[in-house]
């Protein structure tokens, strides 16, 4: 269908905004994709372990799913997955493969996929078509080593040529975050939501973003120049002349406008009439810190610090973990920074940590629930906090509380992690902050008790939209669903303000919404005094700030609690924000 | 894959034994794990010969290569210090056409 040359526009859902011109690279567009590449022999012995720990997660869900069954008294079920539990450990598939991979010196997959073909060949020739009907077994089995070898299998996205404009399936947020900004013009994908974390990555580097693409019958493309409009979606392949010249003022203008706005990073947080706001930086690595200098933040209102290890696929023990906080808050000079304990699960699987089944993971065992069934993990990250309060000014924040009995729980092992580094003689400091997330609609609707026991609280948005709409973000038949204006989301931040602001501690709204600068002051009229967003967002948000009032904000905030759909909202926010920034031409459009 | 001797102090015998295969499917998946789980633990060598095809015991996949159908017959060849207990081990399950009813 798609012609070489002719120009191809594409309407997706946009994600990351900004515009993106470059190189069209694809990234295993293919159902059945087998990455073949040539392994170091340095790293061979880790591409043989990488193998073992794929056979290893086989197993584990065989043994999961077989308990299952026993429990339900499928015996049958059983002994079909003792079978395949037998293949995983085949000889011929563990030894076997091991030494073909060191031998060749290729990646796991290509080896593994081999060896199945090899031996799919010779039942094959098997003539009782009984027996050569065995190979079906093999195969299911194989089909699942190479899905968990997929998932540990990254495309490197820092070795992908300048200027590309990358399309894939689907991204992962560790992917994402390996990604080398200046070399990446743009990710297109065809799954992906709104606010996966992939997504909030993506943003955070400035990177466009446009999900959505279906990719079939495009990969002929590849090389071809393609254009990526992150404000509405659109993409172009192969641009006409007048497309380009297009989209080449367009963003020279949004260059000229970010320039402006990153040259006043010494203008103080406040609106025109005086009313002063935090304006803070969330922080995955500890690279980003440089930008929050730069940009002039007050601190980092949300350090999360499981991305550090995500791409370890294990937590480092607590002396790795403190060498790392510590270098962390050494680099914010004096800075404050907020340490948010590790937020795994849902969409954040940890390979040490096989998927253990949960039908409904983003509703499972995540978070401070994860935490607080592996107490020594949590006891170990509290102590390496802890120990590296002594550097700077760190405050400890809990991802989703949604019970004050979690926050007592939590705050309990925070006091034991104390104890212990007071009877060892190692020093921490004394007055350490403790707050928690507010995401989930329980907690917003007790934040008068959470307050109470907190030292501050956090509102983090894209959970609690999530949550409140009972919207997964991260699907796509319903991600027209997922409204960060809607009234009863409005409401949530308006009742969390009010009490907090009632017990007289501070708050900061730390999802996608406030790095959006057209809720900026939607969030000021409300009562918040605090915003954290991604280091690149401080200049936007910052000068949404200066252009406000609080007078303005404050008459914006009561219309908006009068409207009733969250269309009506998001267009008055719109205007609201056209009327403050005209010349903003990322959001105005 | 043959029996090798191994060079270790533990005494090594080597034992022979001819089965029949008796399950009325021959030596399909279920069968073919039963063996694989019973050497699981085993410390010897461990060969099936089937029509001049000589294979390793241990690996599910070549004993489903051999493709042995009922009555055919596998020469078992056991090489290691618990040889004994391994065989027969071996040559019971087979009689007992392991644990499948077979009428």
């Amino acid at each position: 269908m798609t012609q070489k040359d002719v120009e191809i526009h594409l309407k997706g859902i946009s994600i990351s905004r900004g515009i993106g011109i470059g190189k069209a690279v694809f990234l295993s567009p293919e159902k059945e994709y087998i990455p073949n590449f040539k392994v170091n022999t340095k790293e061979v012995e880790s591409e043989v372990l990488r193998y073992r720990r794929a056979i290893t997660r086989g197993c584990d869900e065989i043994n999961l799913l077989q308990n299952q069954l026993k429990k339900e008294k499928i015996t049958e079920g059983v002994d079909i997955l003792e079978s395949y539990m037998q293949m995983m450990q085949d000889p011929l598939l563990t030894v076997g493969v091991e030494n073909s991979i060191r031998q060749s010196c290729r990646n796991a997959e290509q080896v593994f996929y081999e060896t199945i073909n090899f031996y799919q060949t010779r039942f094959s020739k098997i003539i009782d078509p009984f027996f050569r009907e065995r190979f079906k077994d093999i195969q299911d089995v194989s089909k699942r080593i190479l899905s968990f070898l997929k998932e540990s299998y990254r495309v490197s996205l820092a070795d992908i040529p300048e200027e590309s404009v990358v399309f894939a399936y689907d991204l992962t947020a560790i992917e994402v975050a390996e990604a080398n900004i200046t070399k990446i013009s743009a990710f297109i994908t065809t799954s992906g939501g709104i606010s996966s974390h992939a997504a909030i990555v993506a943003k955070a580097k400035g990177i466009p973003y446009v999900t959505n693409i279906h990719l079939e019958g495009l990969e002929i493309c590849s090389d071809a120049i393609a254009i990526v409009d992150g404000r509405t979606g659109e993409v172009f392949i192969n641009p006409s002349e007048e497309t380009i010249l297009r989209y080449a003022n367009i963003k020279k203008t949004l260059g000229i406008h970010f320039k402006l706005l990153s040259d006043c990073s010494s203008n103080r947080s406040e609106t025109y009439d005086g009313y002063h706001v935090k304006l803070s930086a969330n922080i995955e690595m500890s690279h980003e810190v440089n930008l929050l200098h730069e940009y002039g933040g007050h601190g980092v209102g949300l350090y999360r610090s499981e991305y550090e290890f995500l791409s370890l696929g294990k937590f480092p023990v607590e002396e790795e973990q403190f060498i790392t906080y510590r270098r962390m808050v050494e680099l914010m000079q004096g800075l404050p920074i907020v340490i948010r304990t590790f937020d795994i699960g849902g969409d954040k699987q940890m390979s040490c940590y096989p998927n253990k089944l949960e039908t409904n993971p983003i509703m499972g065992c995540r978070a401070i629930r994860f935490l607080l069934q592996e107490r020594d993990l949590f006891k170990s990250q509290l102590r390496a906090i802890l120990r590296a309060s002594i550097y700077g000014d760190v405050s400890i924040l809990f991802p989703m509380i949604s019970a004050l009995s979690e926050l007592h729980e939590a705050k309990q092992i925070f006091y034991e992690a104390q104890e212990e580094l007071l009877h060892a003689g190692v020093p921490f400091s004394r007055n350490i902050s403790i707050g928690c997330m507010i995401e989930v609609p329980s907690a917003a609707i007790i934040s008068d008790l959470l307050a109470k026991e907190c030292d501050f609280l956090s509102i983090g948005t894209n959970d609690l939209i999530q949550y409140s709409l009972a919207v997964d973000r991260s699907n796509q038949l319903i991600s027209g669903l997922y409204t960060p204006t809607h009234p009863s989301v409005i409401r949530l931040i308006k009742l969390i303000v009010n009490e907090v602001n009632h017990q007289g501690i501070p708050v900061t709204v730390c999802g996608e919404v406030a790095a959006d600068p057209r809720f900026t002051s939607l969030l000021l009229g409300l009562g918040v005094h605090e915003l954290s967003v991604a280091p690149r967002h401080i200049p936007i948000i910052k000068n949404a700030i200066r252009s406000a009032s609080i007078v303005d904000a404050t008459a914006l905030a009561e219309k908006v609690l009068t409207l009733a759909s969250a269309n009506e909202i998001q267009e008055l926010l719109n205007e609201a924000y056209y009327q403050l920034v005209p010349d903003d031409c990322i959001y105005n459009c | 894959m043959l029996p090798n001797k191994k060079g270790k102090g533990s005494p090594q015998v080597k034992l022979v034994c001819k089965v029949k295969v008796k399950n009325i499917q021959g030596l399909h998946t279920r069968p073919a794990t039963a063996i694989v789980k019973i050497l699981q633990n085993s410390k010897s060598d461990v060969a099936f010969t089937h029509k001049r095809e000589t294979v390793n015991a241990k690996s599910i996949l070549s004993i489903l290569l051999l493709a042995a159908k009922k009555n055919s017959l596998i020469t078992i060849t056991v090489d290691g210090e618990d040889a004994d207990e391994t065989m027969n081990r071996l040559v019971s399950a087979f009689d007992g056409c392991f644990g499948e009813m077979n009428k």
